[in-house]
């Protein structure tokens, strides 16, 4: 059983006037109800098509669970957010023996550091997500994920995925810092798109440096992980770029891990996770 | 005496944009060809010197896509690295999909022949048509990779 926890979900242009309303600063403080009555956003007939498409392919390549990814630079706002996973959800068609995941990521950079709408307010708005993930730009916000935002919680970042197709790593990986995160629970991610010259979150073209920036920052991600606590998924946008699970892991063997580790960062460690994030949220209910 | 050994990958080329069942026109020497490339642009004139003396495209059937390259097992990852970094052949995009590696010729046959009858049996399912031409290439393709030979 295969897993690939990062498909993109394709962007949506905003219908009608009410989602371009003015963003106040502080609109986390309180999630309105009126936010349902807001101008619901849909996926046209072609977008999925090809999302089906897509399903239908990385079936055949041999993956089982994926999770669709949602994501929200910066900071999340409360009012105009609108879980397009679940809208996504509800338009694809069901498939024996696949299971679809929905996934938010937060892409947090120097604006982020003061607070990205993680917080308590905004709570109902994550229990509509199976797995919540931070990709940390910077050292400020890679120690708040790592340190705050991986305590366990019904708000607990469940995965922090790295940029690895920048010229450096932005910030230096502490074996401190990883090692709280992953007794905490939380895991890392690596997506393979990166190896391929496309860059999931557009920080650049791709080239053939974005390849090599991903090789650098993979070893160090190995490196400093130790192939635990560690997954790697898709991000990919292109089909073309798609590829079989075992192909990935062998490329993640020439990373100098060894062959059973990196088997497991596609197989055994999401897995865990996937379990883990169920339990958290169950829990939360009860609590 | 210890005997060369060898692995066996064995790959199948999914045309693009996907589902696409045409059939292509490639050749096994064009596949080694890019293969080459691929290492030489991948993994530098040492991945190749690694690599080169015992890469070999031993089959490739046109109509399903599917290949079988044979190198040398102590360099292997790179060939199957190089495979899944190949991303178009001859200007046609592919994915290479490494559905088995073994390390006889015996069981890459094997898979083969088991991969080729899943694979005909969704195109049957998606087209409906009848089920004759596609009983007659099976029998056919078992026959051509049960020839193969070491």
């Amino acid at each position: 059983m295969f897993f690939d926890l990062n498909i993109p979900i394709p962007t949506l242009q905003p219908l009608g006037p009410s989602a371009t309303a003015p963003q106040s600063k502080k609109g986390k403080a309180v999630a309105k109800q009126t936010n349902a009555q807001q101008s619901q956003l849909f996926f046209s007939p072609v977008q999925i098509a090809a999302i089906e498409n897509r399903v239908e392919l990385l079936v055949h390549l041999g993956y089982s669970v994926f999770a669709f990814n949602q994501a929200v630079h910066k900071k999340l706002d409360p009012k105009t957010h609108q879980n397009l996973a679940q809208t996504l959800l509800s338009q694809l068609k069901r498939r024996p023996g696949v299971a679809f995941l929905k996934r938010i990521t937060i892409i947090l950079d120097e604006d982020s550091e003061k607070g990205f709408g993680l917080a308590s307010a905004s709570a109902s708005i994550f229990s509509g997500y199976d797995i919540i993930a931070l990709t940390p730009t910077t050292p400020g916000t890679l120690s708040l994920a790592c340190l705050t935002h991986s305590q366990p919680s019904a708000l607990t970042a469940h995965v922090i995925s790295l940029p690895l197709t920048l010229p450096r790593l932005p910030f230096h990986l502490k074996h401190t810092l990883i090692r709280t995160a992953k007794k905490n629970g939380a895991v890392f991610e690596m997506n393979y798109s990166g190896a391929f010259g496309s860059d999931p979150d557009a920080f650049e073209t791709a080239s053939a440096a974005t390849k090599r920036n991903w090789w650098a920052a993979a070893r160090e991600v190995i490196r400093v992980t130790k192939g635990k606590g560690l997954i790697v998924s898709g991000g990919v946008t292109g089909e073309a770029d798609l590829r079989a699970p075992r192909d990935i892991i062998n490329l993640i063997t020439m990373l100098d891990l060894a062959q059973d580790l990196a088997h497991g960062t596609m197989s055994k460690e999401p897995q865990a996770l996937v379990l883990r994030a169920r339990e958290s949220t169950h829990m939360c209910l009860i609590a | 005496m210890v005997r060369f050994k060898n692995r066996w990958i064995l790959v199948e080329f999914l045309p693009l944009p996907f589902p696409n069942q045409q059939s292509t026109t490639l050749n096994s020497k064009q596949i080694y060809a890019a293969l080459k490339q691929s290492i030489i642009v991948n993994f530098g004139d040492a991945g190749w010197g690694a690599v080169g003396s015992s890469l070999n495209v031993k089959y490739f059937s046109p109509a399903t896509n599917i290949c079988i390259v044979r190198v040398a097992r102590d360099p292997h990852r790179i060939a199957w690295g190089a495979v899944t970094y190949l991303s178009s052949i001859e200007g046609q995009k592919y994915i290479p999909n490494v559905v088995h590696v073994s390390g006889t010729i015996k069981h890459a046959q094997l898979a083969a022949i088991k991969h080729n009858r899943e694979v005909v049996a969704r195109y049957r399912a998606r087209s409906n048509v009848g089920s004759n031409s596609y009983e007659e290439y099976l029998a056919k393709s078992t026959a051509e990779i049960e020839s193969l030979q070491d």
